[in-house]
């Protein structure tokens, strides 16, 4: 169950595995913006190549894209099917009250596929070649900015890399307690939503009692060790920018400006 | 010999709760092993939390190498000072194990390169650089107090205080604890502090202090404390194992004259009784 | 109706058709009889705690047959039949403090008996026999159990259990991290729950101490198979095997065994104090007795 989140990562030593968080982050960020101004079938490709080279580059096989997508299969399909059944214009091939289907429609949906797949597909060859750590790492780098404006960058990252480190333990915990109070006759996940409310309760007493012991161990382990506020430490991990970097970035870069003139305007 | 910790008629209570301690006074000696023994909800962590200041006493003193604990010398003393608490889950707050171990020197502000270095030489002394970059969901208990034994090692601090830490342990892992500790005490000559309910734990120390209620009952060398099993017992702790062997043999005729016995000096003297018989 | 535990071939695979495929038991096949006290011990990681999970069908085999007094577990177990026979099987996990969840003591410990359909003053009675057994005052009743010390919280746990009236009683590392006296009593109560009340005990160990003090039966797991089924006298005769299976020997048998090396010969390897005493004492008035 503890590998459902940390199981993510594929370890590996590729040229994407190797490049600097923070920009595997922006990277991300810039790409999903890049697609929004793709509409039609040139810029679409375009953007589809890309993430092909990138995906081959990863070195991480192309099951493990398909599982990503998996739980998110019926959102795709439902919006997919609401743009092709509401969007209006074109050779109009099927009709029924408020519904339509055109060939326009049909080709807007196949975008709309499009888009979701490259937006899956981009975040997950992120979280499956890079660590939970160095996205938490990634964050604060990309984050430092608003530290100008008294914005708790560092506290926020530290956070996150210590919720980060409990979902494991966690995860251990509530299957125990699960266990626990099905031995002592708790049915979970049957009968009527009252009753599985009901159910919930000796499952989250326990929980939250537990993360509360957790953190007040923890935040008296900290002092100990002589942790007074997250601003005032020096960094064990840095991630250095390399070049690899700068030539990704040049390359998504092209590939945004040839977007941008491959538009329909 | 130098007391490096000085406890000074101290009292204490938690919010809304009876006196743990009152005007209690325990001195530790300078690179001594000083066991604290006593049952659960003796106050014997409660101890360690107020050396480390990391609560506040209602009266009393407490001086750790010559620094009051107080406000103004609290991460003077904290630099002198690792404990490693009892539950292992509950210290590890680094995402990988080198990380955890880089924790107090981030705070300290250390420099990078010189982190790393003290890392990986802290790792290796508790034998985990192998398992540096390991998440703790996937390491044992026992390594994990290894990873925050490192931890305190990297700050090379004058005394470890061992807070019930291998009570959640099976018995290979605590005595594998016990073994590193007992070498990196030896080796950093440092002053230790253990506090524990394990009587084989206590038996390695060179002095034994008894809490019961708050009070000292008792503070020996553990030759004379271990003598008397019916004492340990009343106050809900056991009797090492030789003696108990020596009592069962007193059952039997053979008298050691009441005297505690570690284990190699009990074998040595029923060696000699064989071969004297 | 058939009163024994057992294992016919089980096979149980983590995560199974994933990359991270594990087996966690390996053919397993065993039979424990009622109204035993039997141990399981192997390292950390042998299989264990998945064996005994299955016990109470917490866990499903992945294949092979599991036959509880005469209750049947196979994989396709649907959870609709599992309630009949988890009320017979009681477990105390690892910790079980942790599962308390109740405002009072008496309704946590009532909880049990209520989920398998006792009514309100049937479970108050089952609540305050139980809490009788394991000891605890009748003042604390009405106490929350957030506020008792660890000693406390971990016997209303257990408590807890004993409410079902269970036949069978798992017992996970259950005196884990307690004191000497917590530890003893703990012992001493699932001794009286054996002799006295006839359940059948499985208890879950690292401490080879308890295993020689109070189990009539020990198996040893290693990598997922039962490697040895046996008396604790079976188990631990052969001092070199015990140290391959990364376990221990009692207290005892380990002064013995360096006895031996300092060149002090005993007949056989004692597990208890009181014949390592007996032992010692025969080499040392040998002549006093012939």
């Amino acid at each position: 169950m503890s590998n459902f989140l940390f199981g993510r990562y594929l370890p590996g030593n590729s040229w994407v595995h190797r490049m600097s968080p923070q920009s595997k982050l922006m990277l991300c960020f810039f790409f999903v913006i890049v697609i929004f101004f793709a509409n039609n079938v040139w810029t679409y490709a375009t953007l589809s190549l890309l993430l092909i080279v990138v995906v081959l580059m990863s070195g991480v096989s192309i099951g493990y894209f398909l599982k990503g997508i998996r739980p998110l299969i019926w959102l795709i399909i439902f919006t997919v099917l609401l743009q092709i059944l509401f969007s209006s214009g074109g050779h109009v091939y099927w009709h029924f009250g408020p519904f339509s289907v055109s060939d326009l429609s049909l080709i807007n949906g196949g975008f709309i596929f499009v888009r979701f797949l490259l937006i899956i597909m981009i975040s997950t060859v992120l979280t499956l070649t890079t660590t939970p750590l160095a996205i938490a790492d990634g964050v604060q780098t990309v984050l430092k900015p608003l530290k100008k404006f008294h914005f708790p960058v560092d506290t926020l990252a530290l956070m996150l890399s210590i919720a980060l480190r409990f979902v494991p333990t966690l995860m251990d915990e509530m299957e125990t307690i699960l266990n626990a109070q099905r031995s002592r006759g708790v049915d979970f996940g049957s009968g009527s939503l009252r009753h599985r409310i009901q159910a919930a309760v000796p499952l989250l007493v326990p929980l939250f009692t537990g993360a509360i012991n957790h953190a007040e161990n923890l935040s008296t382990a900290m002092e100990a060790r002589g942790f007074t506020d997250s601003e005032h430490r020096s960094k064990y991990r840095v991630y250095k920018w390399q070049t690899k970097d700068t030539i990704s970035w040049g390359v998504f870069l092209l590939v945004g400006i040839l977007v941008l003139f491959l538009r329909n305007n | 010999m130098k007391d490096i910790i000085q406890i000074k008629n101290i009292t204490f209570n938690y919010p809304d709760q009876p006196l743990l301690f009152d005007q209690l006074s325990i001195d530790v000696h300078e690179g001594e092993w000083t066991a604290l023994i006593g049952q659960n909800g003796s106050g014997k962590s409660t101890l360690a939390r107020l050396i480390d200041g990391l609560i506040v006493l209602k009266s009393g003193q407490i001086v750790v190498d010559g620094l009051i604990v107080n406000d103004d010398n609290i991460f003077d003393i904290r630099n002198k000072i690792g404990i490693v608490f009892q539950n292992p889950e509950d210290q590890f707050v680094g995402a990988t194990v080198e990380d955890d171990v880089a924790f107090g020197l981030e705070n300290r502000q250390m420099p990078r390169e010189e982190m790393h270095k003290v890392v990986e030489s802290s790792l290796k002394e508790v034998g985990m650089w192998e398992f540096r970059d390991r998440i703790p969901a996937n390491l044992s208990g026992g390594q994990k107090q290894r990873v925050a034994i490192a931890g305190i090692v990297a700050l090379s601090p004058k005394i470890i205080i061992l807070d019930e830490a291998t009570s959640m342990l099976d018995p290979r892992g605590r005595q594998e604890i016990l073994d590193l500790v007992t070498k990196i005490k030896q080796e950093n000559n440092l002053t230790v502090i253990s506090i524990t309910h394990d009587i084989d734990e206590a038996a390695t120390a060179d002095r034994v202090i008894v809490v019961n209620k708050g009070t000292i009952v008792e503070e020996d060398k553990p030759d004379n404390i271990f003598g008397d099993i019916r004492k340990l017992e009343s106050i809900g702790l056991s009797a090492p194992f030789t003696s108990q062997l020596i009592m069962a043999l007193e059952k039997r005729g053979i008298d050691s004259s009441s005297q505690y016995l570690n284990d190699k000096r009990l074998i040595a003297w029923i060696k000699q009784l064989v071969s004297n018989k | 109706m058939d009163q024994t535990i057992s294992f016919k071939q089980v096979t149980h695979t983590y995560q199974a058709n994933t990359p991270f495929s594990q087996d966690a038991l390996d053919l397993v096949s065993l039979t424990i009889p009622a109204h035993s006290f039997t141990a399981i011990i192997g390292h950390t990681g042998s299989g264990k705690s998945t064996l005994v999970q299955h016990i109470n069908a917490l866990l499903k085999p992945t294949s092979g047959e599991i036959d509880v007094y005469g209750r049947t577990i196979i994989p396709t177990t649907t959870n609709k039949n599992l309630k009949e026979l988890r009320k017979h099987v009681g477990m105390v996990f690892q910790f079980p403090e942790k599962q308390l969840f109740e405002e009072s003591v008496i309704k946590d410990i009532m909880f049990g008996p209520k989920n398998y359909g006792a009514s309100e003053a049937d479970a108050e009675k089952d609540a305050e026999d139980a809490m009788q057994l394991v000891g605890l005052d009748e003042s604390l009743r009405d106490k929350s159990p957030f506020d008792l010390s660890g000693g406390q919280m971990r016997r209303v746990a257990i408590a807890g259990v004993l409410a079902m009236k269970p036949e069978i009683l798992i017992l996970d590392e259950p005196t884990a991290g307690l004191d000497p006296r917590g530890h003893k009593e703990i012992m001493d109560l699932a001794q009286e729950l054996h002799d006295h009340r006839g359940l059948t005990i499985i208890l879950v160990t690292h401490q080879m101490d308890d295993v020689v003090d109070y189990a009539s039966d020990v198996i040893v797991m290693d990598r997922g198979k039962i490697v040895k089924h046996g008396k604790p006298s079976d188990i631990f005769s052969d001092p070199k095997w015990v140290y391959q299976m990364h376990l221990d020997l009692p207290s005892s048998a380990e002064f013995a065994t360096r006895l031996v090396k300092a060149g002090i010969h005993l007949k056989q390897t004692p597990l208890t104090i009181e014949k390592l005493a007996d032992e010692i004492a025969e080499l040392i008035k040998w002549e006093a007795h012939t």
